[in-house]
């Protein structure tokens, strides 16, 4: 969509309270320009609504950190179509958001509590404050005794609890999320997701999570988004009707949440055939 | 101490023994050229003089420390400097690369004779030696450092909102610490190298100065004696550098 043909309508919807907390409207990313361009995001349109809980899922390559990239205002290429975080236009550094990436990425040089405060030290957030805020969280995700042991003494979950605690202590009402736990074996992938439910809970923030694991998706979300191979188009928007709060160790025994994950392999299935339209 | 490392030292201290005692045997019996390898009875007595009798060596050995010392700091304090200008001004950097690579490539002991007659016979010759050895050195390893700073890091920097400064000094210094400390214990040998070898060429005072005094009057074990005194003293920097790195680097 050209933004220069809708001044009128965007003028309407900054004035009106923003119903979304996150709205795509028509985007496409081509990557390059010329013959040698990848076409990596089609066309696509979706919102959330504040304090909603979506996934991301779709086959390899099909745009789906490109997408929260975009959100995040780290794109260069410039897309095509509006996309409005809190009814803004993405800018890198947008406090609004707390960025969460597949690898811990946490400092080696800082302990666990020193990574736990880079998110809001680099946002400005007093030592004193930050480290309270740190320490509690720290706590609540079960590394309170490790406060102090740099990254190269923490296991892989312990690492990815430490993520955790450095995204949630960060305000920000929105959280993007890549596959925060792909790399980490099933029974802590159960324990993290049960942390970040309990943490999220707590505090709702608006929150796309990216992720290969249906099963994750189906636990976690109040809706999952099917993304087609690239160029990444929306196949399917399924509503998970599961009550909250939600136990996710529980839900692998419940037959709903079966349903639902069978129902989004069909869906995931069709993305990847559908490459020739 | 484990049992298993007490007979390590063992064994160690056998070998020596043994091999100290064949030396000498050899040499005592004409089957090893006194001439040509020295005694380690002579050894013993050289080192024992320069140090404790009339204390010589103690002047020489203070000479080669200095001028490895001020080589180090300055070389490494330069390299560092533009190590980080170069990253702060990536043009100036690929300026000035291709110069850089072509002084680099040339032999710096080569230099040696060049150095003695700009800077004389003095400490001036040798510093200049041991500086162009260490800058060398310790600037690659300062570039290759602030290059391999890991990109989950900045990314996640910049989702945050750093400013370019802050991801400078709270991801890329930080990350490249542990490469330029490598560079920097490189560059220390490297400056007692350069230090050694001027002297060796040319100079009034240094422990190299006198291996080559010793070798050109056939003492062999005087020469013996000041090798042995050099790889120790390669080895305590290797130590200490080491040393240093533990306790500023615990991260690691
Ligand atoms: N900076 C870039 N320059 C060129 N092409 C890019 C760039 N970033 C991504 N792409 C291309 O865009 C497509 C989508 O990439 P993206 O990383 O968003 O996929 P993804 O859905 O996150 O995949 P995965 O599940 O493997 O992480 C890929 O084909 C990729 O090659
Ligand atoms: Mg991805």
């Amino acid at each position: 969509m050209q933004n220069l043909a809708v001044p009128a309508v965007a003028l309407e919807r900054d004035n009106a309270p923003d119903a979304h907390a996150i709205e795509l409207r028509d985007l496409t990313v081509r990557f390059g320009t010329g013959t040698g361009s990848v076409l990596a995001v089609d066309r696509v349109s979706f919102s959330l609504a504040p304090g909603e809980f979506v996934s991301l899922v779709g086959p390899s390559g099909c745009g789906k950190t490109t997408i929260l990239n975009l959100l995040t205002g780290l794109l260069t290429d410039r897309p095509e179509g509006d996309v409005r975080v809190l009814g803004k236009s993405p800018s890198a550094g947008n406090p609004d958001i707390a960025y969460m990436l597949a690898r811990d990425s946490l400092l080696p040089w800082r302990t666990a509590l020193g990574n736990a405060v880079y998110g809001m030290e680099i946002r400005g957030v007093p030592r004193s404050k930050c480290e309270e805020q740190a320490m509690m969280l720290l706590q609540r995700v079960g590394l309170g005794d490790f406060a102090d042991k740099y990254p190269k003494a923490l296991s892989h979950g312990m690492r990815q609890r430490c993520a955790l605690a450095r995204t949630f202590a960060l305000q920000s009402p929105v959280f993007l999320m890549d596959e925060p736990f792909g790399a980490l074996d099933a029974q802590t992938k159960l324990q993290l997701e049960d942390v970040l439910m309990d943490l999220w809970s707590a505090n709702k923030r608006t929150v796309v999570f990216v992720t290969h694991d249906l099963a994750e998706a189906v636990a976690l979300s109040d809706r999952v988004i099917v993304m087609s191979a690239r160029p990444g188009r929306i196949v399917a928007d399924v509503r998970i009707e599961l009550p909250r709060p939600r136990n996710v160790r529980a839900l692998q025994k419940d037959t709903t949440f079966h349903k639902l994950y069978a129902r989004l392999w069909s869906l995931l299935e069709q993305g990847m055939s559908s490459h020739d339209h | 101490m484990t049992t298993r490392s007490r007979l390590t030292i063992a064994a160690h201290v056998v070998f020596i023994v043994a091999f100290i005692g064949l030396w000498e045997l050899a040499s005592s019996h004409d089957l090893l050229d006194r001439t040509f390898f020295g005694r380690p009875s002579g050894i013993a007595l050289f080192l024992w003089k320069g140090f404790v009798t009339d204390g010589k060596l103690w002047l020489e050995l203070g000479y080669t420390l200095f001028g490895a010392a001020v080589s180090f700091l300055a070389g490494s304090i330069a390299a560092v400097s533009v190590g980080l200008l170069f990253m702060v001004v990536p043009r100036f950097h690929r300026a000035a690369e291709p110069y850089l690579t072509l002084l680099n490539a040339m032999p710096r002991i080569a230099l040696a004779p060049l150095f003695l007659l700009w800077f004389g016979l003095g400490v001036g010759s040798k510093i200049a030696v041991g500086c162009s050895l260490t800058f060398f050195i310790v600037l690659s390893a300062t570039v290759a450092g602030i290059r391999g700073a890991n990109s989950d890091h900045t990314i996640l920097s910049r989702a945050l909102g750093a400013s370019q400064r802050q991801v400078f000094f709270k991801v890329t210094l930080p990350s490249a610490v542990p490469v330029i400390f490598s560079g920097l214990r490189l560059g220390l040998i490297f400056a007692l190298l350069g230090v050694v070898g001027a002297e060796l060429i040319a100079a009034e005072h240094g422990l190299g100065q006198t291996l080559a005094y010793l070798q050109s009057t056939f003492s062999m074990d005087g020469v013996m004696g000041l090798l042995f005194l050099l790889a120790l003293l390669g080895l305590g920097v290797t130590a200490l550098m080491n040393r240093l790195e533990r306790s500023l680097l615990a991260w690691q």
